[in-house]
């Protein structure tokens, strides 16, 4: 698609380090996250019109990623996943083309912060133990004093909680 | 709080575990609109916690370049040929074959390292031999000229081994599939990742992202096949459906495995 020739490289160079930790952010995992990186530069490859201007392919690109965690997380809401090419409502990007939350990293974890701090202290401790220190549930349930079975049962109650204040706090 | 025990938290757990273990969690674990909202908030609670994973591999960020480089430079100009079962010959003209963008991302790179590795320490069967039925593979995948290339012994390769071998346009596995000989491409449909023998499991694994092809050349730990047969060499099945590894034309004559290549 380019017409000058090393131009998409020279996209590729500039966006991709960037499109990766966008996804990354949001599905969490290496795997996931490559394979989604890799479905948009198929993409951009295919369609993208090198020509535009830098933020307006900066838009395209963070459009497309959008688009394909968007269907990432249809599959787990059991919905039909509808393909990369359409517009995900409600991801509408900055007008400097650039969605707000591009560089998630601060934003991200400030946001998590602030879900585990309004949490009841059980949840919470359950969590950091978990997510922030990697233990696992039995080293959970150790450092806890309880069973494996209810630091499993505790992990889940503190995600479908903070799950609901996340709701609460985004409108 | 042993009493009322969530039952969703058991299989929920399989979901966090490949999660936070770094690997590719399953949909399948998450059962409710509630779970789905549950592990994305996860997600993004393991996605925040800088660690290794949050700055790409550089190796994947140079395999993807190398994909996109060929993807984008002039295609019909490309004199490697592709993958065997999406070549087609251009009538009256020199060898070139033409590729669509789309058949080089699939497999142009894999054609690439096959040619690249070159003819190294193989000797070539006489061209004109008679014809001896061929054990396993796809007759009708390669037509035109070519010729048979030896690849190994047969007794080099008893039942449920796998061995590599290269010729100038293609990279590969002869495998021994209860002693039916068949010859596979080594390159993952997925990505083009080079798969790699695991004799304990009798497969070709992509060390990219876990795919297992068996040895007639299909997704071994596939989710549609999951539910009747679950793979035993994992606990979660991969979650694409992928196409089949192209398989070119072999036979054994005395003894000699011999693949069927086309000339470069």
């Amino acid at each position: 698609m380019s017409t000058v020739p090393g131009r998409f490289e020279q996209v590729y160079g500039e966006h991709v380090v960037g499109i990766y930790r966008f996804v990354y952010a949001r599905v969490g995992n290496r795997p996931d996250a490559e394979d989604l990186t890799a479905q948009v530069f198929v993409r951009a490859v295919e369609q993208l019109d090198t020509t535009r201007e830098r933020g307006q392919i900066a838009a395209w690109l963070y459009r497309v990623a959008q688009n394909a965690i968007a269907d990432y997380w249809r599959a787990f809401y059991r919905l039909p996943v509808v393909g990369v090419d359409h517009v995900a409502p409600g991801w509408e990007p900055a007008d400097d083309g650039v969605p707000r939350d591009t560089v998630p990293d601060e934003r991200a974890s400030v946001r998590v912060q602030t879900l585990l701090g309004g949490l009841p202290d059980r949840y919470r401790r359950v969590l950091e133990l978990r997510f922030l220190q990697r233990l696992s549930v039995a080293e959970t349930a150790q450092a806890m004093g309880i069973s494996n079975g209810n630091a499993k049962v505790l992990q889940y109650r503190a995600l479908r909680k903070a799950a609901l204040i996340g709701d609460g706090a985004d409108g | 709080m042993a009493d009322d025990r969530d039952p969703g938290a058991e299989r929920f757990e399989r979901y966090l575990e490949a999660l936070l273990a770094g690997g590719r969690p399953s949909p399948e674990d998450v059962a409710s609109g509630d779970e789905a909202e549950m592990a994305r908030l996860a997600a993004e609670i393991a996605g925040a916690v800088s660690r290794e994973d949050t700055n790409p591999d550089p190796a994947f960020i140079e395999q993807l370049r190398l994909r996109m480089r060929a993807a984008d430079a002039g295609l019909e100009a490309v004199q490697v040929p592709p993958p065997l079962r999406q070549r087609m010959p251009i009538p009256g003209r020199s060898r070139r074959w033409r590729l669509s963008r789309r058949q080089l991302l699939q497999g142009g790179i894999g054609a690439a390292a096959g040619l690249a590795a070159g003819l190294v320490g193989v000797s070539l069967a006489p061209r004109s031999s008679e014809q001896v039925p061929t054990l396993g593979g796809d007759a009708d995948l390669v037509t035109g000229d070519g010729f048979w290339q030896e690849v190994t012994r047969l007794s080099d390769l008893p039942v449920g081994a796998a061995a590599r071998f290269s010729t100038v346009a293609f990279e590969g596995f002869v495998v021994n599939d209860g002693g039916e000989v068949r010859a596979l491409s080594s390159v993952c449909t997925h990505m083009g990742c080079t798969l790699q023998y695991r004799p304990e499991w009798q497969d070709l694994r992509c060390p990219c992202h876990e795919a297992s092809f068996d040895f007639s050349g299909k997704l071994a730990n596939g989710r549609r096949t999951w539910r009747e047969n679950p793979y035993r060499g994992d606990a979660r099945a991969y979650p694409i459906q992928l196409p089949d590894l192209v398989r070119p034309r072999v036979k054994v004559e005395d003894g000699v495995i011999l693949v069927w290549t086309a000339q470069a």
